[in-house]
């Protein structure tokens, strides 16, 4: 589904903000991207976005290869592509059910199929009778929601997250995950930036590790902490059966859970 | 094929608009303004072109002989014109011929009229010049001390004036205009601007979510679209305007001189779709550039 090879990226006078990446993620794959603040995680969703463009390298995008995308094009990539942020990014003047439908509204869909559209969405992430609220009505987690609501309402092949519960407390996140493991199952491929431990922790999907644009780590049921133990540092997880396959040893468990204390 | 969402984009442009008004009333009055100007400059310089041409097709050199000037001096001074080239036609309005004629001209003052007597109008030779250059010339040979004659003169002469003046004063007005519309579209690119700064949330959720660029700019194209004509549209009725009052002005006061100044209203018809051109112009350049430069698809 995406595909990167050999991909850098640095901006203007900067150091490189991603080096030599290249990573697989398959189709309905759920995937975490952790990594410190500063690691390349946005860089990295926004060159699948194709809001930044590689300095070298390739990206591919279910099947194409969106480098070389003619600009025209783009909208039409970004309409497979279905984003969340950490800052929910909602329009204040509209209702709820008015900033999903305007998703569809601006990719020019006639209004019937808007209408169905977008009440099925908002009773998959249950606001089915929050439709004519505001925004600044809800919650951080129902805004959250609609901002989901929004970015799968045209069943998009990927959805990507940026930090979606950065603004939110633990029991709310809960909530947001759920939603998205069932956007999940849908077949729906989930790439998800995060700072949140628990969140990686509990989940045991992929986690793709950045240190400073480098790719650190890719392990098949991983967890947020890194334990040297295990490290698989420079070392592409496909091929490492060890980390694909069950849990992970107690040892590495503990490690991890020792290191989060001393934080 | 693909459904154009009139619908979204009229609500759109008006909600712009709406939220815009006092920097779009400041760009549709100043288009308003500088295209009455363009248009009135040139509904003037039409009206004079018709005024000289009508002046310049009936006579280009009029000879006036003294009242009751002897017959021989008019013999004289007939054999004179036919013999100089460069007049290639001529009549002679006798006494009560010019009389008449005196009559009409000085329809509206009746006092005037009363004074006059085929006795007292002098007569005159209508000529028609090949060119009117020779104009100046031929009145000065004609006024210098030919026995008879009273005095010669060449509507031509005036005309040239009346044309310079025109001239000046449609210069004078273009410039304004040009200033104005100069402003207009600054004034324009303004309101779009404020429009595309007002709606940034919108666009950069209408870039995520995949709209293609024509879709996030029409409707800014066409609130500036929206602008120009309605400038262009109170241009429309103020020169219309100015027309209709020309023509009043001829009727009601009877100067029938001006009489050529009132246009046909195929002539106005045109000056007015030129207008509207001008108004989508200004609209559509200002919107363009403003779209070019500040909203970033
Ligand atoms: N628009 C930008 N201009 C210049 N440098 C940037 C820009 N965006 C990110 N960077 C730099 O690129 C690096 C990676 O940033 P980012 O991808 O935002 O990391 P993360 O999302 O993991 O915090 C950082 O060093 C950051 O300062
Ligand atoms: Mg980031």
């Amino acid at each position: 589904m995406i595909r990167f090879e050999n991909v850098s990226k640095s901006y203007d006078g900067g150091s490189a903000a991603l080096e030599d990446m290249s990573l697989e993620i398959l189709k309905g794959e759920f995937v975490f991207l952790v990594g410190a603040s500063g690691s390349g995680k946005t860089t990295f969703l926004k060159l699948i976005l194709r809001e930044e463009v590689p300095d070298q390298g390739q990206i591919y995008v279910a099947g194409r290869e969106i480098g070389r995308l003619a600009p025209s094009r783009v909208p039409y990539l970004r309409r497979n592509l279905g984003c969340i942020f950490q800052d929910f990014r909602l329009l204040p003047n509209k209702t709820v059910a008015e900033n999903v439908a305007f998703a569809l509204q601006v990719i020019g869909r006639p209004r019937s199929v808007i209408h169905s559209q977008v009440s099925q969405v908002l009773e998959l992430v249950g606001l089915g009778q929050k439709g004519a609220r505001m925004p600044d009505e809800l919650s951080g987690g129902e805004q959250q929601r609609v901002a989901i609501a929004r970015a799968f309402v045209n069943r998009p092949l990927v959805l990507l997250a940026d930090e979606p519960t950065g603004n939110l407390d633990p029991a709310t996140s809960q909530g947001i995950m759920r939603l998205l493991d069932r956007i999940n199952r849908t077949g729906t491929t989930v790439l998800m930036a995060t700072h949140d431990v628990g969140i990686v922790d509990t989940m045991r999907r992929r986690v793709i590790e950045l240190d400073n644009g480098t790719l650190v780590r890719d392990q098949a049921r991983g967890v947020y902490g890194f334990d040297a133990t295990t490290s698989t540092r420079g070392v592409p997880a496909i091929t490492l059966g060890v980390a694909r396959d069950g849990e992970p040893p107690t040892g590495r468990l503990a490690a991890v859970r020792a290191r989060r204390g001393t934080r | 094929m693909l459904q154009l969402p009139f619908e979204y984009f009229a609500k759109e442009t008006a909600s712009n608009l709406w939220r815009n008004r006092v920097m779009a009333l400041a760009a549709v009055l100043t288009v308003a303004v500088s295209l009455s100007l363009v248009g009135s400059s040139l509904l003037l310089r039409q009206a004079v072109n018709r005024q000289i041409g009508e002046f310049g097709a009936n006579v280009s050199l009029e000879v006036f002989m003294n009242p009751g000037a002897p017959r021989q001096q008019i013999a004289e001074v007939r054999s004179m014109i036919e013999q100089t080239p460069q007049i290639t036609h001529f009549t002679y309005l006798g006494p009560l011929q010019s009389y008449e004629q005196a009559k009409r001209l000085l329809a509206s003052s009746p006092a005037a009229v009363s004074t006059l007597s085929p006795a007292v109008v002098p007569t005159v030779f209508r000529c028609q010049l090949a060119t009117p250059q020779d104009a100046t010339a031929l009145v000065a040979t004609f006024s210098n001390g030919v026995p008879g004659v009273y005095r010669a003169t060449s509507p031509l002469q005036s005309i040239h004036v009346l044309e310079q003046v025109a001239n000046v004063l449609q210069v004078i007005l273009i410039a304004i205009a040009l200033l104005l519309l100069i402003s207009s579209l600054v004034l324009i690119l303004n309101a779009i601007r404020m429009a595309i700064f007002a709606r940034r949330r919108e666009v950069s959720v209408m870039k995520l979510v995949g709209a293609t660029n024509w879709f996030i700019r029409v409707p800014f194209m066409l609130e500036g679209l929206v602008q120009g004509l309605l400038g262009a549209a109170v241009a429309v009725v103020i020169v219309l305007l100015a027309n209709v009052g020309v023509g009043y002005l001829v009727r009601h006061y009877h100067v029938s001189v001006l009489s050529s100044s009132v246009l046909p209203a195929h002539d106005v018809l045109m000056t007015e779709l030129l207008v509207v051109a001008v108004g989508v112009i200004v609209g559509v350049v200002g919107s363009s550039v403003a779209v070019r430069r500040f909203l970033e698809v």
